[in-house]
């Protein structure tokens, strides 16, 4: 084997990684500080990336609909967690079954007034070469931005009130209750901010996946896996997960089949599953 | 009992078999597409039963139950295919096919979800992935076994509809009749359930819903019981795969599909969670409304309208339309809780006590010692339990005191199970238990009774204790002369039908420890029992303390210090994880060290 | 003879018994016009009802009307079973038109061939379907392949990738192109089958430079896929490295794509919008005035119509709507101008001989025809499912 055909290998291996990362981290958000898996989740990234195509064949530019794509979302966020998601505190199962529903609703809404065919933005014709191999340079770039997406949670989450705020209704429930920590209005903004990460996803990954009804399936299994395997600890956790099963998924599938590649996932997953129950990160002791 | 009060308790048999003559009924007279259609209906609330058994019942909401449906529909239709020539029967064939292999696959994805102890939102997660795991493999999944092609995505055809004769190649029936016969098998499949669910198994597996931790500390293996109940739903599932490939006579990867996946837990829903035949009501309902909004502009909306449907049943119709009915029933019958209204204090009588411990000393052998060797438990860098060894004999009570923080109940913990130990032993009389699973040290004789009461709040008084005696007994019989003693002996006869749920919290307390005394344990662990008693409780619990030590092992870990003096015991002073000082309270209270770390003075804190 | 006549009579009696009693002819259409298939869907739906409109409007079918009882399957297999037996047992029709993907056809199909109804499949799809009742209008893979292989071979080179999605149509067509490149001195030297929820094709990237292909047969299904095309373009390698599909467009997937991966992409079908006769012109004139001109036209459109058409003309033909004399008179390869050509139904094989074209893609997410290979017929298909001779076959052939 070349040593340009590894290098590439591995870098493309890793904007998978990153490319998982990103798809996953309002769900681990979600999930580390209200202990609840959005099932709506693909759908949220759906609705990022047509928020964005939409503002884009208004005339804006690609880059201007990114904040776009981000505020819809966590209206529609915040929305769904008041008139929904706050009503079934603490139901875990019946949270999870409320937003499966609310995914088949999104998603026949998408069809409707989208159709299931919508023209791409195409992706900048930008690449660059490590020996013999082209990579195209989008891909690459994002990861760049799953780090600046990482950097972002830990700052959100460290040096802002509603950051200490949540972490504390987490950690400490009864405590937070007691100093007078409005728990109800951090969830809500908990769920709003993991809504907008997807819907960050969605519109940044639009170049690579083109906006369909039905794009957010296409990331929910291996987001969904990529959280579990990742515990409750939420930064380090799900990106070590996403680089471990993300990375190594594409490494398998570069040198055998793509069918490979998945069944590495799966695998993989089911064996940590088994060796750590409850995540990687359930017995860490630091938190983010 | 009433008349009324009669017909409620067997409203699952009665109105089911009322369901299936008017189906029969009906079955004469439907238009042949109507009932072709309606036996869809029939399957699916069968799909909808495997879920409300390991759901409704268990306690876990599997996302699994259309890949047991897929499974065992592919495998029984294989097997149907084949047998065709041979063997005209097709039901006969296909069911126990479906029916194996669904149970099959459920027992692989379970064993994998309880024996590694997997936390309940992880194992929904992961059913779910097993079923769209299964979608995708499937679609290039080629196979041809005798006269059956498997291929991808194009499915498996040429399965053979209904047949009942025996002959070979025998027509298959009309559509009338096929739903007639998917209704008598349903039926059947139902009333095996019910009575499954009423048995012995089905109660122990309502005790894991309702605290799966105190269920184990009855001595039931409880990852067993739950393994042994999704293979049945498992099986389940199957059944109505097979029925459903006989009925469709095709089947394709779109059987594991989200969409599928989607339409089980809104018929458990519809129908009511955990009451069995809600599934079929749901199933009807909705099949029933998607025929009748037909395939115009509002049927194409069907999936949007199930979605919001599935939303508005789990914040508002959580109990299904089963459960509003039940719910108003009640209304109308005597309440059973009525009688925890006008309670008094319990006593204890000590010759009754004395004589139920003579009694399970005979049965269950002498008292045990419990003997720790260097046990050590560590979380990151806090080590609540450093190098314990401790032996604990029979004749008087044994306290564990200390500051908070001081690792007392980490230790009890780490005894029992709940903590796993990171090094040194834990005997129980000559046996190493130390690496054993909760369950197993019940067996072996600990008895644990943890510092909030669990009861089992669904479950009557007298059912509490019936369900432990029975964990040691296992006889209905002598289970129920045991129970009988022990409601006598607390003094809570009056209570018996009540639900635990409805007794005030020390009156909770007792009846727990009613259920540890159930269990004739060897060595008795109390922690922090006379949390929440009143005066008079706590000086009848010392007095059954002290009682019970001279029979067995007993080891509390307490706070109340009066509570302590009262035992006039030995106590044991904690200290972060170790063994600080040790005597009778008389002299502990005069130890300056002792004082010290009390009242956190610096010169040993 | 004399007892054929006698029939023959017989049959003419009845049908003339039925047009004095003016009853409707009945057809039935299951379509998926909701849910995730519903671009083909509705398309196919419409190019049912104005076919329907067009047969009415020119004096019926033996002087009744048509009347269409349609049903939408709403993305949902288990609809068609559904749909498909409810047809059957209420309302009598005298044919079924049906189904997009390969998977729909096979859960109908044995349904139609138990009630002795002719069936329509219209759709490109893999090959290989035979039984009496089954009628393809749509082009096979094979019949696609063995005309694009050849001219691409002598286009670009003999080094051939393959990126299919992992599924039947896939691995088929997979075979099939290593079959014509060997039949055309080149050679596969590559192949990757991906899932339909593959959104990130970095490893199939790496492994087509590492091949060094001159060209690749893409055969992107769904959305999920046509970001493939967008990679490659990205990547840089669409200047160094042919990529042709039989599946292109199929789906308005140029629609999807963007301009600069779109631009020069080949593809081949057996009907584009831009075919240029005077049949296409007449036709997209009436669709365009019926449902406007917004969203292309598919192939899978135009087999609808052409399959409404030839089955009309086997009705006239046989002078009834019966099952038996219909299907007989499809067998005798009955033609149609349609708007991609003249088509005819091989009476073996119940599939179409067709034009198939090959475009390439334009900037402007459209097609420009490039080339026209006339009336291909579908030569597996003949090879392997003969009806006429063996009329009681029921197969559904893989190579």
């Amino acid at each position: 084997m070349e040593l340009d055909y590894l290098a590439s290998v591995l870098v493309s291996s890793l904007s998978s990684a990153s490319i998982l990362l990103i798809a996953t981290i309002g769900l681990a958000v979600v999930f580390g500080l209200m202990g609840v898996i959005n099932l709506a989740h693909g759908e949220f990234l759906m609705i990022g990336a047509y928020s964005a195509l939409t503002v884009t064949q208004l005339g804006l530019p690609y880059v201007l609909s990114i904040p776009v794509a981000v505020l819809v979302t966590m209206a529609i966020g915040a929305i769904v967690e008041v008139l929904i998601i706050s009503r079934l505190y603490g139901r875990i199962f019946d949270t999870m079954l409320a937003t499966w529903g609310l995914s088949m609703v999104l998603y026949q809404l998408a069809v409707l007034i989208f159709g299931t065919v919508s023209p791409g933005i195409g992706m900048p014709q930008y690449n660059i070469q490590i020996g013999d191999y082209n990579l195209a340079g989008y891909p690459l770039l994002m990861i760049v931005v799953a780090i600046a997406m990482l950097v972002f949670v830990y700052l959100l989450m460290t040096k802002t009130i509603y950051g200490m705020k949540a972490r504390a209704s987490i950690q400490e429930p009864e405590m937070a209750q007691a100093i007078g920590i409005d728990s109800t209005r951090t969830n809500t903004l908990t769920f709003a901010v993991g809504c907008g990460l997807a819907g960050f996803a969605g519109a940044v990954l639009l170049p690579i996946v083109p906006a369909t009804p039905s794009m957010g399936f296409a990331f929910v299994i291996k987001s969904f896996l990529t959280v579990v395997v990742a515990g409750p600890v939420t930064l380090t956790g799900s990106a070590l997960a996403a680089i471990g099963l993300g990375g190594g998924s594409s490494i398998t599938a570069s040198f055998m089949t793509s069918v490979a590649g998945d069944v590495f996932f799966f695998l993989v997953t089911a064996i940590i599953l088994w060796l750590y129950p409850l995540g990687i990160s359930a017995k860490w002791r630091h938190k983010l | 009992m009433t008349k009324s009060q009669k017909c409620y308790r067997l409203a699952g048999l009665i109105f089911p078999a009322i369901a299936v003559l008017c189906a029969l009924v009906a079955a004469g007279m439907m238009e042949p597409y109507l009932a072709f259609v309606a036996t869809s209906w029939i399957i699916f609330g069968l799909l909808g039963l495997s879920l409300d058994v390991v759901w409704g019942r268990g306690g876990l909401l599997s996302l699994g139950q259309t890949a047991f449906y897929g499974l065992g529909g592919y495998f029984g239709s294989v097997v149907a295919i084949n047998m065709a020539d041979l063997f005209g029967n097709s039901l006969l064939v296909a069911i126990p096919a479906g029916a194996i292999f669904g149970a099959m696959a459920a027992a692989v994805l379970g064993y994998i979800i309880f024996y590694s102890r997997m936390g309940l939102l992880q194992s929904t997660i992961l059913s779910y992935t097993f079923t769209l795991l299964l979608w995708s493999l499937t679609q290039t999944f080629k196979l041809e076994v005798g006269n059956a092609v498997i291929g991808g995505d194009n499915g498996l055809s040429n399965i053979p509809g209904v047949v009942l004769s025996i002959a070979p190649n025998s027509e298959s029936l009309e559509p009338n009749a096929v739903f007639a016969a998917v209704v008598l098998v349903s039926a059947a499949v139902y009333y095996f359930t019910y009575w499954l669910m009423k048995s012995n198994f089905g109660k122990v597996i309502d005790c894991i819903r309702l605290d799966v931790e105190k269920t184990e500390l009855l001595g039931y293996d409880v990852r067993k019981y739950q393994l042994l109940n999704f293979a049945y739903s498992g099986a389940v599932a199957g059944i109505a795969g097979a029925l459903f490939g006989l009925w469709s006579n095709y089947l394709n990867p779109s059987i594991f599909s989200v969409q599928e996946a989607l339409l089980v837990p809104i018929y458990v829903l519809v129908g009511g969670l955990g009451t069995l035949a809600g599934p079929f009501v749901g199933a009807c309902l909705i099949g029933g409304l998607s025929f009748w909004l037909g395939s115009g502009s509002a049927g194409g909306q069907t999936t949007l309208m199930l979605g919001v449907v599935l939303i508005l049943l789990v914040l508002f119709l959580k109990n299904g339309i089963i459960g509003a009915l039940n719910d108003i029933w009640l209304r109308f019958l005597p309440d059973v809780n009525e009688a925890a209204k006008n309670s008094s204090a319990v006593r204890i009588n000590v010759a009754v006590l004395e004589k139920i411990l003579q009694q399970a000393e005979a049965q269950a052998g002498p008292a045990k010692e419990l003997k720790t060797d260097k046990l050590l438990k560590r979380f990151g860098g806090v080590i609540p339990v450093n190098n314990v060894s401790r032996i604990f004999v029979p004749g008087q009570p044994y306290s564990l005191i200390g500051p908070n923080g001081a690792g007392k109940s980490s230790f009890l913990k780490t005894c029992v199970g709940i903590y796993q130990p990171d090094k040194g032993e834990v005997f129980i009389g000559s046996d190493n238990v130390a690496q054993m699973s909760i369950f197993h040290k019940v067996q072996k004789g600990m008895g644990v009774k943890n510092q909030k009461p669990q009861v089992f709040s669904e479950l009557s008084v007298i059912q509490n204790l019936w369900i432990a005696a029975f964990s040691r007994t296992r006889s209905e019989q002598d289970a129920q002369v045991v129970s009988d003693e022990i409601i006598s002996m607390l003094g809570l006869n009056k209570h018996s039908d009540v639900q635990a749920s409805a007794l005030s919290h020390g009156q909770q307390q007792w009846l727990d420890i009613g259920m540890v005394l159930c269990l004739a344990p060897r060595v008795v662990l109390l922690d922090e029992p006379a949390a929440g008693m009143t005066n008079e409780e706590t000086r009848e619990l010392s007095t059954l303390v002290r009682t019970l030590a001279r029979y067995t092992t007993v080891v509390v870990v307490e706070h109340d210090m009066e509570f302590i003096r009262t035992l006039e015991g030995h106590v044991t002073v904690l200290h972060q994880g170790e063994v600080f000082a040790e005597g009778d309270i008389e002299t502990l209270r005069l130890n300056e060290r002792v004082l010290d770390i009390y009242l956190g003075r610096s010169k040993h804190v | 003879m004399n007892k054929n006549k006698i029939i023959g009579s017989i049959l003419l009696a009845s049908s003339l018994l039925v047009t004095t009693a003016h009853a409707d002819i009945k057809i039935g259409a299951i379509f998926d016009l909701t849910g995730g298939l519903n671009i083909y869907g509705i398309q196919q739906n419409n190019a049912l009802n104005l076919a329907v409109e067009n047969i009415n409007n020119n004096g019926g079918l033996l002087g009744d009307t048509l009347v269409v009882k349609s049903y939408d399957s709403q993305s949902e297999l288990s609809k068609y079973t559904q749909y498909a037996k409810t047809s059957v047992l209420r309302d009598g029709i005298s044919a079924m038109f049906a189904g997009l993907t390969s998977s729909s056809r096979e859960a109908i199909r044995p349904i139609f061939r138990k009630a002795n109804i002719p069936y329509f499949y219209s759709s490109l799809y893999e090959g290989g379907a035979c039984d009496k009742q089954t009628f393809v209008t749509g082009s096979s893979a094979s019949q696609q392949l063995s005309v694009l292989i050849k001219w691409a071979v002598e286009k670009y080179g003999p080094r051939i990738y393959v990126m299919a999605p992992d599924y039947n149509f896939g691995t088929i067509s997979a075979y099939w192109i290593k079959k014509y490149a060997a039949d055309n001195g080149a050679e596969v030297v590559g192949q990757d089958f991906l899932a339909l929820t593959v959104t990130d094709y970095s490893p199939t990237l790496q492994k087509i430079q590492a091949a060094k292909p001159d060209f690749v047969v893409a055969l992107p299904v769904g959305a999920n896929q046509t970001g493939f095309l967008e990679q490659f373009a990205a990547t840089g390698l669409k200047d160094k490295i042919g990529v042709v599909s039989t599946n292109y467009g199929s789906g308005n997937q140029q629609v999807v794509v963007s301009p600069e991966a779109g631009k020069g992409l080949i593809a081949s079908q057996g009907y584009f919008m831009s075919v240029n006769s005077p049949e296409n012109t007449e036709f997209t004139k009436k669709w365009v005035a019926k449902y406007g001109s917004e969203i292309p036209i598919v192939s899978g459109a135009v087999d609808v119509w052409n399959a409404v058409h030839i089955w009309a003309a086997a009705v006239k033909e046989a002078g009834t709507a019966e099952s038996t004399p219909v299907i007989a008179a499809l067998e005798s390869g009955i033609s149609f101008k349609a708007p991609n050509g003249i088509v005819t139904i091989e009476g073996g094989s119940h599939h179409l001989r067709q034009n198939i074209y090959i475009a390439e893609g334009n900037d402007q997410h459209g097609f420009n025809i490039i080339k026209t290979f006339e009336d291909v017929a579908p030569s597996y298909e003949n090879e392997k499912c003969d009806l006429v001779s063996n009329p009681k076959l029921v197969k559904h052939f893989t190579p």
